[in-house]
């Protein structure tokens, strides 16, 4: 993989440079975000995509303290709600690589209707999740992804509720891209990322990072994943095995899987399927002019 | 007053209309200006509903509460629109068990209402016609009761089903041939005579508000439609569905309100035009998007179609009671621009302004409708299409003026009118953050209390400048064709003008007080100066033309259907003139033509 630090002349496209803001990081020591942050720009550079050529929207939460300490177009929005928006981003130009990314309270609270119908949409686009089973950024709340019995800010006791089998519920949907990769791993994330941004050429591809949250999380810990994953390309595993997929990704009493579980590139994505815009090649960006409406108006006479 | 009204009436899923629909299209195209004016319950089958259509040769835009010609077609007519009647009207019915009360039969003879019978079943039984051929049986009938050409209602019956084979037509046209030679032996033909057509009508359009604002929003260069189901939003959302593959749209059906205006976000914020459309509580779960739109300030477009709440309300009925909501809604202070649109006319001349403004001062535009607009069909002239321009406001697309931008422009805070340049992702320059939290020049956070002023500063100075380019209210006089001509652009200085009677109010109001001008050119009102004062841009409110306006006029009077007064509540807001003298209406029905006459007769 070559991923220039510098690109002194910028001929051999964009370096790590390029992706570099003034603001410094604010999380805390430990934080799954740096190696989540530091490897999509890996990703990016990788894939040779200028900061311009991108467009990335942060949903709320720690991981959206990022939009602000990287280059790139980017969006900061609100909570739960960044897969609409990044969605409509993407189906108004299809030429923009467009990456989501959200926490799990936001994509399994608060917006998880999102999240049903975003893979169920196929859109054409690429979400990451940041997964460290906490509300982090409201000072370590439980969220639908906590394990249970786990005592946490506003629930003392542990909560009531049954904890979410993410995996199981993503893979009913029938999705058309899942992987899971651990933050601590930063040459197996920036892979994982490059395979999920190509993946917008056939559909929606889900990336579950399990990540450290040192501060508030202490179940799920950095020194837990380091121990339990393991990278499922070391195994031969097929990612076109949908039943064998869903099967590693949702048993981690033992070993945790990462990598890339599952990929179908049959289906296609929303876009594809809009029957309007069969044989248009421009994008919807690129028609905005006055329009005639007359043949619309001689069927109302 | 020359104006003829029927109504057709039933359960809905009858056909009534498809009644409706056909007759109002077949006068038209006669030479008649023609109102359509449907009211139904909310449920698919059963119920009851109306299709009234209103008809004359000068312009007509609004219901009246009588009828000259009632089509039932079962018993529930006669029960409730027996005294929706005219003296001298007519029902036309196939119900052979009913009995009327002693005061009904009263009524009857003492308003001269004639009872035409026609028995669908045995003419049905003998065409060998599936049952839902009534209704031509029954529009057939009608149309020559009217004295109309039959060749033109047989050219409509061809146009709308020969998508379904010859044989269906066929059968229409035998329909059409039964209905129009029988007549009830007991009353013999029966005629009603309309007035003399005027040619002009005949190559005018027959539309909805819901249609007109679509063919709006298509000129202005639509590309991406979100919508999810909602009365009255919906049939914009059909419409826009319907002539999707011609006009080549991207268009999602979302899983809720809050995705639709997420979507059309995003989607605008890439540099697209998108809109969606909703009503009441689908606005609701919209509200914290508005809010983000103001922050990041991206153009953005939304369709609130109003219906009477609270809560799910009347969802088949209209109101004016959403002003407030869309000038006020969703948390912190942020720029946006309300306008309300009023009549088909302005429902495809507004939708190019809205997107303009959006993108030159890059925030969200509300547009207000109503049931009452968006579902009623009026006779219109083709729509300008020379008027509208794309306007783009501070959009940068050119290559070398993208290259001279850093990221701290998009947010500069020095900007004088607040309007900074904007560009667009996937474009080659210095990228930038559109940040919803607050934040310096580029869109990075920063919470500090001289950013937090000096942006609220910037994004707010965007109204002081929008408040100045938007023009003063339409003022319309008495008697003076006030349709065509509102004396905003007659050159006369409407300002001074000296009135008794002074109208205020906005939305659809506008078409029946109209109708109600247009009427007062004779009789009593002749001496009296009356002037409706029409507001179509809301928010920011411009009240100066209303105060010089109000100071002199004899009488100022507020015409809303809400039950505060909205309009009057914002008025005293932003200027201190208090309107005491109110016609409110909230009953979920439009002000009807002759009501409002009345209402407004009894100040003079």
């Amino acid at each position: 993989m070559n991923i220039p630090l510098q690109s002194p002349d910028n001929t051999n496209g964009p370096s790590m440079a390029d992706y570099h803001h003034k603001n410094q990081c604010t999380w805390c020591d430990g934080c799954g975000d740096y190696g989540i942050w530091t490897a999509i720009q890996r990703a990016l550079v990788a894939l040779k995509l200028h900061p311009w050529q991108v467009f990335l929207c942060f949903d709320v939460g720690c991981h959206g303290n990022a939009s602000d300490k990287l280059m790139g177009y980017r969006f900061h929005g609100l909570h739960g709600r960044v897969l609409p928006f990044a969605a409509g981003a993407k189906l108004a130009n299809m030429d923009v690589p467009v990456i989501a990314f959200g926490g799990d309270g936001a994509s399994f609270s608060e917006g998880v209707g999102h999240l049903v119908h975003a893979i169920r949409s196929n859109y054409p686009m690429t979400f990451i999740l940041h997964n460290n089973e906490n509300y982090g950024l409201t000072t370590g709340q439980a969220s639908s992804l906590t394990w249970q019995g786990q005592p946490m800010n506003a629930s003392p006791f542990g909560i009531p509720e049954r904890t979410i089998a993410s995996m199981d519920f993503i893979f009913s949907l029938q999705p058309t891209f899942v992987a899971r990769a651990f933050s601590g791993n930063i040459k197996q994330l920036t892979e994982v990322f490059k395979a999920a941004i190509e993946h917008q050429k056939h559909g929606f591809a889900f990336v579950d990072v399990l990540q450290a949250c040192p501060t508030y999380n202490h179940f799920a810990t950095h020194e837990y994943l380091l121990e339990k994953c393991y990278d499922v390309t070391t195994e031969g595993h097929d990612v076109r095995d949908f039943g064998q997929a869903r099967k590693i990704a949702t048993d981690t009493t033992e070993r945790i899987a990462t990598g890339i579980l599952y990929q179908n590139t049959n289906i296609p994505s929303f876009y594809e399927r809009l029957e309007p815009r069969k044989g248009i090649t421009t994008t919807p960006v690129h028609e905005v002019a006055k329009r005639d409406v007359s043949e619309f108006m001689r069927e109302l006479i | 007053m020359s104006r003829i009204s029927m109504k057709a009436v039933g359960s809905s899923g009858q056909g009534i209309n498809s009644i409706g629909e056909v007759i109002a299209m077949g006068l038209k195209r006669s030479g008649y200006s023609v109102f359509g004016y449907r009211e139904y319950p909310s449920l698919i089958k059963g119920g009851h509903a109306s299709f009234q259509i209103d008809v004359d040769s000068i312009p007509v835009r609004s219901p009246g509460t009588k009828t000259d010609i009632l089509i039932t077609l079962n018993h529930h007519g006669f029960e409730h629109n027996l005294y929706d009647l005219q003296k001298g009207g007519i029902i036309i019915h196939d119900v052979d068990y009913w009995e009327f009360s002693k005061e009904d039969q009263r009524f009857i003879e003492e308003n001269d209402i004639k009872i035409a019978y026609i028995p669908l079943d045995e003419m049905l039984k003998k065409l060998k016609a599936r049952p839902i051929l009534a209704n031509v049986l029954l529009t057939s009938f009608v149309w020559d009761m009217l004295n109309q050409d039959i060749e033109l209602l047989k050219q409509l019956v061809r146009e709308q089903y020969q998508h379904k084979g010859e044989e269906v037509v066929k059968k229409n046209l035998e329909c059409v041939d039964a209905g129009c030679i029988y007549n009830d032996p007991k009353l013999g033909r029966v005629t009603v005579s309309l007035p003399k057509p005027d040619s002009r009508w005949k190559d005018q359009l027959l539309v909805t508000g819901s249609v007109a604002m679509g063919l709006g929003a298509l000129h202005a260069g639509l590309r991406v439609y979100v919508g999810y189901p909602m009365t009255p939003s919906s049939p914009l959302l059909s419409y826009i569905s319907s002539v999707q593959k011609e006009a080549g749209l991207v268009i999602k059906q979302a899983e809720d309100e809050i995705t639709a205006v997420q979507m059309a976000s995003g989607a605008f914020h890439m540099g697209t035009r998108a809109m969606t459309a909703t009503s009441g509580g689908g606005y609701d779960l919209m509200t914290e998007t508005m809010s983000m739109n103001g922050m990041i300030e991206n153009p953005m477009v939304v369709v609130l179609a109003q219906r009477p709440g609270p809560a799910t309300g009347n969802p088949t009925w209209t109101a004016q009671g959403d002003l407030l909501l869309a000038i006020n809604s969703s948390h912190g202070e942020f720029p946006r621009l309300v306008i309300s649109v009023s009549d088909p006319e302005d429902c495809f001349s507004l939708m190019p302004e809205a997107f303009n403004l959006a993108e030159e001062y890059q925030l969200p535009v509300i547009v207000l409708t109503d049931k009452h607009i968006a579902e009623a069909l009026c006779t219109v002239p083709a729509f300008d299409q020379k008027k509208a321009q794309i306007l783009r406001g501070k959009l940068i697309t050119d290559p070398k003026a993208l290259k001279n931008l850093k990221g701290s422009d998009r947010y500069d805070p020095s900007a004088k009118d607040g309007i900074t340049p904007r560009w667009l992702p996937g474009y080659e320059a210095e990228t930038f953050n559109a940040q919803a939290d607050e934040h310096s020049a580029d869109g990075s956070i920063d919470e500090s209390a001289e950013t937090a002023k000096a942006q609220m500063e910037k994004r707010m100075r965007k109204m002081v400048v929008l408040t100045k380019q938007l023009p003063d209210p339409e003022l319309y006089l008495a008697g003076k064709n006030p349709k065509s001509d509102p004396s905003t652009s007659s050159g006369r200085n409407p300002k001074d003008a000296d009135l008794d009677i002074l109208l205020v109010g906005w939305g659809s109001t506008k078409m029946t007080v109209l109708d109600v001008l247009e009427s007062m050119k004779v009789g009593k009102s002749e001496s009296l100066k009356v002037g409706y004062l029409h507001y179509t841009y809301l928010w920011p409110l411009k009240t100066e033309m209303f105060e010089k306006l109000s100071a002199k006029a004899k009488k100022v009077i507020l015409v809303e259907a809400n039950y505060q007064g909205q309009l009057g509540m914002l008025l005293r807001q932003e200027c201190g003139v208090d309107i005491e003298k109110k016609i409110l209406k909230y009953d979920g029905r439009p002000f009807y033509f002759d009501e409002l006459q009345n209402l407004i007769l009894q100040n003079l």
